[in-house]
Protein backbone atom coordinates (compact mmCIF):
# COMPACT_ATOMS: atom_id res chain seq x y z
CA UNK A 1 0.00 0.00 0.00
CA UNK A 2 1.76 3.30 -0.64
CA UNK A 3 1.44 6.95 0.44
CA UNK A 4 -1.36 8.09 -1.82
CA UNK A 5 -3.93 4.94 -1.09
CA UNK A 6 -2.91 5.12 3.09
CA UNK A 7 -4.62 8.93 3.04
CA UNK A 8 -7.05 7.76 0.33
CA UNK A 9 -8.42 5.08 2.87
CA UNK A 10 -8.11 7.10 6.23
CA UNK A 11 -9.88 9.86 4.11
CA UNK A 12 -12.94 7.98 4.07
CA UNK A 13 -12.78 8.14 7.76
CA UNK A 14 -14.03 11.26 7.26
CA UNK A 15 -17.12 10.58 5.40
CA UNK A 16 -18.05 7.62 7.66
CA UNK A 17 -17.62 10.60 10.42
CA UNK A 18 -19.69 13.28 8.30
CA UNK A 19 -22.66 10.33 7.91
CA UNK A 20 -22.54 9.12 11.75
CA UNK A 21 -21.56 12.70 13.45
CA UNK A 22 -24.76 14.41 14.77
CA UNK A 23 -22.68 16.22 18.08
CA UNK A 24 -25.02 16.90 21.04
CA UNK A 25 -25.25 20.72 20.72
CA UNK A 26 -26.86 20.30 24.15
CA UNK A 27 -23.81 18.63 25.55
CA UNK A 28 -21.68 21.44 24.19
CA UNK A 29 -23.74 24.22 25.89
CA UNK A 30 -24.05 22.10 28.73
CA UNK A 31 -20.10 22.20 28.83
CA UNK A 32 -19.99 25.86 28.95
CA UNK A 33 -21.43 25.43 32.62
CA UNK A 34 -18.79 23.27 34.13
CA UNK A 35 -17.03 25.23 36.93
CA UNK A 36 -13.35 25.16 36.35
CA UNK A 37 -11.99 22.88 39.21
CA UNK A 38 -9.22 23.56 41.36
CA UNK A 39 -6.52 21.11 42.11
CA UNK A 40 -8.72 19.67 45.15
CA UNK A 41 -11.65 18.92 42.81
CA UNK A 42 -9.97 17.03 40.19
CA UNK A 43 -8.50 14.52 42.31
CA UNK A 44 -10.42 10.70 43.22
CA UNK A 45 -11.97 10.37 46.22
CA UNK A 46 -9.91 7.54 47.74
CA UNK A 47 -6.53 9.72 46.65
CA UNK A 48 -8.33 12.82 48.41
CA UNK A 49 -9.02 10.39 51.36
CA UNK A 50 -5.45 8.91 51.65
CA UNK A 51 -3.68 12.51 51.42
CA UNK A 52 -6.29 13.60 54.06
CA UNK A 53 -5.35 10.61 56.58
CA UNK A 54 -1.71 11.43 56.03
CA UNK A 55 -2.45 15.17 56.86
CA UNK A 56 -4.31 14.01 59.96
CA UNK A 57 -1.37 11.70 61.33
CA UNK A 58 1.27 14.13 60.65
CA UNK A 59 -0.98 16.91 62.45
CA UNK A 60 -2.36 14.89 65.63
CA UNK A 61 1.24 13.43 65.62
CA UNK A 62 3.39 17.04 65.60
CA UNK A 63 0.66 17.92 67.96
CA UNK A 64 1.37 14.84 70.26
CA UNK A 65 5.18 15.38 70.36
CA UNK A 66 5.25 18.27 70.54
CA UNK A 67 3.78 18.08 73.94
CA UNK A 68 5.93 15.21 74.98
CA UNK A 69 9.61 17.48 73.65
CA UNK A 70 7.61 20.32 75.90
CA UNK A 71 5.95 18.95 78.60
CA UNK A 72 7.22 15.10 79.81
CA UNK A 73 10.63 14.83 78.11
CA UNK A 74 12.15 13.33 80.73
CA UNK A 75 10.18 10.61 81.77
CA UNK A 76 9.46 9.70 77.90
CA UNK A 77 10.53 6.52 76.36
CA UNK A 78 13.33 8.12 74.10
CA UNK A 79 13.57 5.49 71.84
CA UNK A 80 9.60 5.79 70.74
CA UNK A 81 9.99 10.11 71.01
CA UNK A 82 12.49 9.78 68.90
CA UNK A 83 11.28 7.03 66.16
CA UNK A 84 7.91 9.39 66.09
CA UNK A 85 9.65 12.19 65.55
CA UNK A 86 11.76 10.89 62.44
CA UNK A 87 8.83 8.64 60.96
CA UNK A 88 6.21 12.45 61.45
CA UNK A 89 8.90 14.41 60.05
CA UNK A 90 9.58 12.09 57.19
CA UNK A 91 5.66 12.40 56.25
CA UNK A 92 5.39 15.65 56.47
CA UNK A 93 8.15 15.91 54.16
CA UNK A 94 6.61 13.68 51.82
CA UNK A 95 3.11 15.40 51.79
CA UNK A 96 4.72 18.47 51.43
CA UNK A 97 6.81 17.12 48.15
CA UNK A 98 3.57 15.67 46.89
CA UNK A 99 1.37 18.65 46.66
CA UNK A 100 4.29 20.53 45.70
CA UNK A 101 4.49 18.31 42.46
CA UNK A 102 0.53 18.00 41.98
CA UNK A 103 0.11 21.63 41.88
CA UNK A 104 3.08 21.52 39.02
CA UNK A 105 0.96 18.93 37.23
CA UNK A 106 -1.88 20.96 37.12
CA UNK A 107 -0.35 24.46 36.02
CA UNK A 108 1.18 22.32 32.83
CA UNK A 109 -0.71 23.93 29.72
CA UNK A 110 -2.88 21.55 27.26
CA UNK A 111 -2.50 23.76 24.36
CA UNK A 112 1.84 23.66 24.35
CA UNK A 113 3.51 21.28 22.15
CA UNK A 114 2.54 17.70 22.67
CA UNK A 115 6.25 16.61 23.77
CA UNK A 116 6.66 19.65 25.53
CA UNK A 117 3.55 19.02 27.96
CA UNK A 118 4.07 15.33 27.56
CA UNK A 119 7.65 15.81 28.86
CA UNK A 120 6.43 17.72 31.42
CA UNK A 121 3.30 15.56 32.89
CA UNK A 122 5.71 12.37 32.69
CA UNK A 123 9.17 13.95 34.25
CA UNK A 124 6.53 15.60 37.24
CA UNK A 125 4.89 12.34 37.72
CA UNK A 126 8.19 10.15 37.47
CA UNK A 127 9.30 12.63 39.84
CA UNK A 128 6.99 11.09 42.74
CA UNK A 129 9.07 8.62 43.41
CA UNK A 130 10.68 11.20 45.80
CA UNK A 131 8.08 10.79 47.72
CA UNK A 132 8.34 6.69 47.82
CA UNK A 133 12.08 7.04 48.50
CA UNK A 134 11.63 9.54 51.48
CA UNK A 135 8.37 6.92 52.59
CA UNK A 136 10.89 3.92 52.25
CA UNK A 137 13.45 5.98 54.69
CA UNK A 138 11.18 5.56 57.38
CA UNK A 139 11.26 1.67 57.74
CA UNK A 140 13.77 1.56 60.31
CA UNK A 141 12.06 3.47 62.47
CA UNK A 142 9.03 0.99 62.56
CA UNK A 143 12.06 -1.63 64.10
CA UNK A 144 12.90 0.92 67.00
CA UNK A 145 10.02 2.58 68.37
CA UNK A 146 8.75 -0.31 70.59
CA UNK A 147 12.51 -0.33 72.47
CA UNK A 148 12.92 0.50 76.04
CA UNK A 149 15.88 1.66 78.33
CA UNK A 150 15.22 -1.54 80.63
CA UNK A 151 15.56 -3.98 77.78
CA UNK A 152 18.63 -2.74 77.06
CA UNK A 153 19.33 -3.69 80.63
CA UNK A 154 17.26 -6.93 81.09
CA UNK A 155 17.71 -8.78 77.80
CA UNK A 156 20.35 -10.91 76.67
CA UNK A 157 23.48 -10.45 74.41
CA UNK A 158 21.47 -13.32 71.90
CA UNK A 159 18.30 -11.03 72.10
CA UNK A 160 19.45 -8.13 71.85
CA UNK A 161 21.92 -9.68 68.46
CA UNK A 162 18.36 -10.58 67.08
CA UNK A 163 16.67 -7.29 66.90
CA UNK A 164 19.77 -5.21 66.27
CA UNK A 165 20.60 -6.90 62.91
CA UNK A 166 16.70 -6.71 62.45
CA UNK A 167 17.31 -2.49 62.71
CA UNK A 168 20.54 -2.88 61.02
CA UNK A 169 19.26 -4.92 57.95
CA UNK A 170 16.22 -2.01 58.11
CA UNK A 171 18.52 0.38 58.08
CA UNK A 172 20.92 -0.54 54.83
CA UNK A 173 17.16 -1.73 53.35
CA UNK A 174 16.00 1.86 53.02
CA UNK A 175 19.37 3.41 52.55
CA UNK A 176 19.49 1.24 49.39
CA UNK A 177 15.90 1.86 48.04
CA UNK A 178 16.63 5.62 48.66
CA UNK A 179 19.60 5.67 46.58
CA UNK A 180 18.57 3.54 43.98
CA UNK A 181 14.47 3.93 43.38
CA UNK A 182 15.36 6.55 40.58
CA UNK A 183 14.37 6.64 36.89
CA UNK A 184 17.87 4.97 35.70
CA UNK A 185 17.02 1.80 37.49
CA UNK A 186 13.97 1.50 35.72
CA UNK A 187 14.01 -0.97 33.34
CA UNK A 188 15.31 -3.33 36.89
CA UNK A 189 13.34 -6.22 37.63
CA UNK A 190 13.47 -5.57 41.43
CA UNK A 191 12.10 -1.86 40.35
CA UNK A 192 9.01 -3.54 38.30
CA UNK A 193 8.42 -6.07 41.42
CA UNK A 194 8.02 -2.98 43.76
CA UNK A 195 6.15 -0.76 41.31
CA UNK A 196 3.36 -3.93 39.98
CA UNK A 197 -0.21 -3.36 40.64
CA UNK A 198 -2.63 -0.64 39.19
CA UNK A 199 -1.63 1.84 41.70
CA UNK A 200 1.57 2.16 40.07
CA UNK A 201 0.42 1.85 36.72
CA UNK A 202 0.44 5.79 36.02
CA UNK A 203 4.04 5.82 37.40
CA UNK A 204 4.99 3.10 34.77
CA UNK A 205 3.13 4.79 32.04
CA UNK A 206 4.50 8.22 32.09
CA UNK A 207 8.41 5.91 32.37
CA UNK A 208 7.58 4.53 29.29
CA UNK A 209 6.34 7.43 27.85
CA UNK A 210 9.38 9.43 28.69
CA UNK A 211 11.84 6.33 26.83
CA UNK A 212 9.21 7.24 23.77
CA UNK A 213 10.24 11.24 24.09
CA UNK A 214 13.47 10.47 24.74
CA UNK A 215 13.83 8.53 21.33
CA UNK A 216 11.95 11.82 19.38
CA UNK A 217 14.58 14.47 20.76
CA UNK A 218 17.68 14.68 18.46
CA UNK A 219 19.85 14.25 22.18
CA UNK A 220 17.82 11.48 23.52
CA UNK A 221 18.22 13.07 26.89
CA UNK A 222 15.65 13.22 29.89
CA UNK A 223 16.45 14.77 33.17
CA UNK A 224 14.27 13.93 36.11
CA UNK B 1 -10.13 38.91 26.32
CA UNK B 2 -13.86 37.58 24.94
CA UNK B 3 -16.88 38.20 26.81
CA UNK B 4 -18.57 34.85 28.26
CA UNK B 5 -21.44 34.80 25.39
CA UNK B 6 -19.10 35.61 22.83
CA UNK B 7 -16.75 32.69 24.12
CA UNK B 8 -20.12 30.34 24.39
CA UNK B 9 -20.60 31.09 20.83
CA UNK B 10 -16.73 30.75 19.71
CA UNK B 11 -16.84 27.22 21.81
CA UNK B 12 -19.84 25.81 19.86
CA UNK B 13 -18.71 27.20 16.42
CA UNK B 14 -15.26 25.76 16.82
CA UNK B 15 -16.81 22.30 18.09
CA UNK B 16 -19.39 22.10 15.62
CA UNK B 17 -17.35 22.89 12.76
CA UNK B 18 -14.17 20.72 14.02
CA UNK B 19 -15.91 17.73 15.52
CA UNK B 20 -14.08 15.62 13.41
CA UNK B 21 -10.94 16.46 14.94
CA UNK B 22 -12.30 15.18 18.60
CA UNK B 23 -13.89 12.19 17.14
CA UNK B 24 -10.43 10.82 15.15
CA UNK B 25 -8.34 11.60 18.25
CA UNK B 26 -10.89 10.00 20.83
CA UNK B 27 -11.50 7.03 18.45
CA UNK B 28 -7.62 5.80 17.99
CA UNK B 29 -6.54 6.28 21.70
CA UNK B 30 -9.89 4.79 23.18
CA UNK B 31 -11.35 1.91 21.44
CA UNK B 32 -14.01 1.40 24.26
CA UNK B 33 -17.27 3.21 23.48
CA UNK B 34 -17.46 4.24 27.19
CA UNK B 35 -14.20 5.04 27.62
CA UNK B 36 -14.30 6.84 24.53
CA UNK B 37 -17.03 9.16 25.50
CA UNK B 38 -15.64 9.72 28.89
CA UNK B 39 -12.41 11.21 26.94
CA UNK B 40 -14.27 13.18 24.07
CA UNK B 41 -16.02 15.13 27.23
CA UNK B 42 -12.39 15.71 29.00
CA UNK B 43 -11.47 17.17 25.22
CA UNK B 44 -14.11 19.52 25.10
CA UNK B 45 -13.96 20.42 28.88
CA UNK B 46 -10.36 21.52 28.25
CA UNK B 47 -11.24 23.01 25.50
CA UNK B 48 -13.57 25.22 26.98
CA UNK B 49 -11.57 25.84 29.75
CA UNK B 50 -8.08 26.93 27.71
CA UNK B 51 -10.87 29.34 25.02
CA UNK B 52 -10.03 32.07 26.67
CA UNK B 53 -5.99 31.82 26.37
CA UNK B 54 -6.68 30.86 22.43
CA UNK B 55 -3.99 32.77 20.44
CA UNK B 56 -5.05 33.52 16.99
CA UNK B 57 -1.42 33.43 15.67
CA UNK B 58 -2.14 29.73 15.63
CA UNK B 59 -4.80 27.72 13.29
CA UNK B 60 -7.56 26.64 15.26
CA UNK B 61 -7.00 23.20 14.09
CA UNK B 62 -3.73 23.14 15.43
CA UNK B 63 -4.77 24.37 18.31
CA UNK B 64 -7.15 21.79 18.75
CA UNK B 65 -5.09 19.01 18.12
CA UNK B 66 -2.69 19.96 20.41
CA UNK B 67 -5.15 19.74 23.12
CA UNK B 68 -7.09 16.53 21.78
CA UNK B 69 -3.84 15.22 21.47
CA UNK B 70 -2.95 16.35 25.22
CA UNK B 71 -5.71 15.24 27.02
CA UNK B 72 -5.83 11.73 24.86
CA UNK B 73 -2.07 10.80 25.74
CA UNK B 74 -2.97 12.07 29.75
CA UNK B 75 -5.63 10.42 29.59
CA UNK B 76 -4.20 7.01 28.46
CA UNK B 77 -1.38 7.18 31.25
CA UNK B 78 -4.06 8.42 34.17
CA UNK B 79 -6.12 5.58 33.59
CA UNK B 80 -4.51 1.90 35.29
CA UNK B 81 -7.76 0.50 33.97
CA UNK B 82 -6.66 0.91 30.59
CA UNK B 83 -3.60 -1.64 30.73
CA UNK B 84 -2.90 -3.77 27.29
CA UNK B 85 -6.11 -2.84 25.99
CA UNK B 86 -5.01 -3.50 22.45
CA UNK B 87 -4.23 -7.05 21.71
CA UNK B 88 -2.10 -7.28 18.17
CA UNK B 89 -4.50 -8.86 15.54
CA UNK B 90 -3.01 -11.81 14.08
CA UNK B 91 -3.97 -13.31 10.80
CA UNK B 92 -6.93 -15.74 12.29
CA UNK B 93 -8.68 -12.94 14.20
CA UNK B 94 -7.88 -10.76 11.68
CA UNK B 95 -9.91 -12.99 9.67
CA UNK B 96 -12.64 -13.60 11.77
CA UNK B 97 -13.14 -9.82 12.28
CA UNK B 98 -13.05 -8.80 8.82
CA UNK B 99 -15.90 -11.14 7.93
CA UNK B 100 -19.09 -9.57 6.24
CA UNK B 101 -17.55 -6.17 5.57
CA UNK B 102 -16.58 -5.02 2.01
CA UNK B 103 -12.65 -5.05 1.42
CA UNK B 104 -12.72 -0.75 1.79
CA UNK B 105 -13.78 -1.52 5.32
CA UNK B 106 -11.78 -4.41 5.97
CA UNK B 107 -8.79 -2.48 4.84
CA UNK B 108 -9.72 1.13 7.05
CA UNK B 109 -10.63 -1.52 10.11
CA UNK B 110 -6.79 -2.78 9.60
CA UNK B 111 -5.54 0.51 9.31
CA UNK B 112 -7.04 1.82 12.56
CA UNK B 113 -6.27 -1.55 14.23
CA UNK B 114 -2.71 -1.17 13.40
CA UNK B 115 -2.95 2.63 14.47
CA UNK B 116 -4.10 1.91 17.71
CA UNK B 117 -1.49 -0.71 18.72
CA UNK B 118 1.27 2.32 18.05
CA UNK B 119 2.71 4.11 20.76
CA UNK B 120 1.27 7.19 22.47
CA UNK B 121 3.16 9.63 20.02
CA UNK B 122 3.74 7.39 17.24
CA UNK B 123 0.42 7.61 17.20
CA UNK B 124 -0.35 11.50 17.50
CA UNK B 125 2.18 11.54 14.60
CA UNK B 126 0.51 9.18 12.47
CA UNK B 127 -2.67 10.82 12.85
CA UNK B 128 -1.50 13.78 11.68
CA UNK B 129 0.27 12.74 8.62
CA UNK B 130 -2.79 10.39 7.46
CA UNK B 131 -5.13 14.07 8.08
CA UNK B 132 -2.29 15.50 5.32
CA UNK B 133 -0.63 18.06 7.89
CA UNK B 134 2.34 19.71 6.23
CA UNK B 135 5.36 18.87 8.35
CA UNK B 136 5.59 22.46 9.00
CA UNK B 137 2.56 21.86 11.01
CA UNK B 138 3.39 18.54 12.56
CA UNK B 139 6.35 19.91 13.77
CA UNK B 140 4.25 22.82 15.67
CA UNK B 141 1.70 20.17 17.01
CA UNK B 142 3.86 18.00 17.97
CA UNK B 143 7.05 20.20 18.93
CA UNK B 144 9.74 18.64 16.87
CA UNK B 145 11.82 19.79 14.19
CA UNK B 146 10.48 18.89 10.79
CA UNK B 147 13.84 17.05 9.37
CA UNK B 148 12.50 14.59 12.30
CA UNK B 149 8.63 14.17 11.47
CA UNK B 150 10.11 12.97 7.91
CA UNK B 151 12.66 10.78 9.72
CA UNK B 152 9.73 9.60 11.82
CA UNK B 153 6.67 9.35 9.63
CA UNK B 154 8.86 7.09 7.25
CA UNK B 155 9.58 4.37 10.04
CA UNK B 156 6.02 3.99 10.87
CA UNK B 157 4.99 4.00 7.36
CA UNK B 158 7.36 1.01 7.52
CA UNK B 159 6.03 -0.62 10.17
CA UNK B 160 2.17 -0.47 8.37
CA UNK B 161 2.90 -1.50 5.45
CA UNK B 162 4.78 -4.17 7.15
CA UNK B 163 1.91 -5.16 9.11
CA UNK B 164 -0.60 -4.97 6.31
CA UNK B 165 1.97 -7.23 3.98
CA UNK B 166 1.78 -9.67 7.06
CA UNK B 167 -2.21 -10.14 6.76
CA UNK B 168 -2.45 -10.27 3.30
Amino acid sequence: MNELELKQLWQTTNKKLEENLAMNVKLADDLTRVKVHGIIGSMKPIKLFTIFIGFLWVVIGAGYLGGVFANTYQEANKFFLYSATVQVVLTAIALGIYFFQLSLIYQVENTDPILQTQKKLAQLKVSTLRVTRIMFLQIPVWTTFWWNESMLSDWNVLQLGVIASVTVAAIILSIWLFLNIKYENRHKKWFHLIFSGNEWSPLMKSIDLLDQIKDYEPDGNVQI
Amino acid sequence: MMEKEEQKNFFQEIINQHKGILFKVARLYCRDEEDRQDLLQEMMIQIWQSLHKYNDQYKISTWLYRISLNVAISYFRKSSKREQRYTPLTEKTAQIALEDKSENENQLLLLEQFISELKEIDKALMILYLEDKSHTEIAGILGMSVSNVGTKISRIKEKLKSRFSQLT
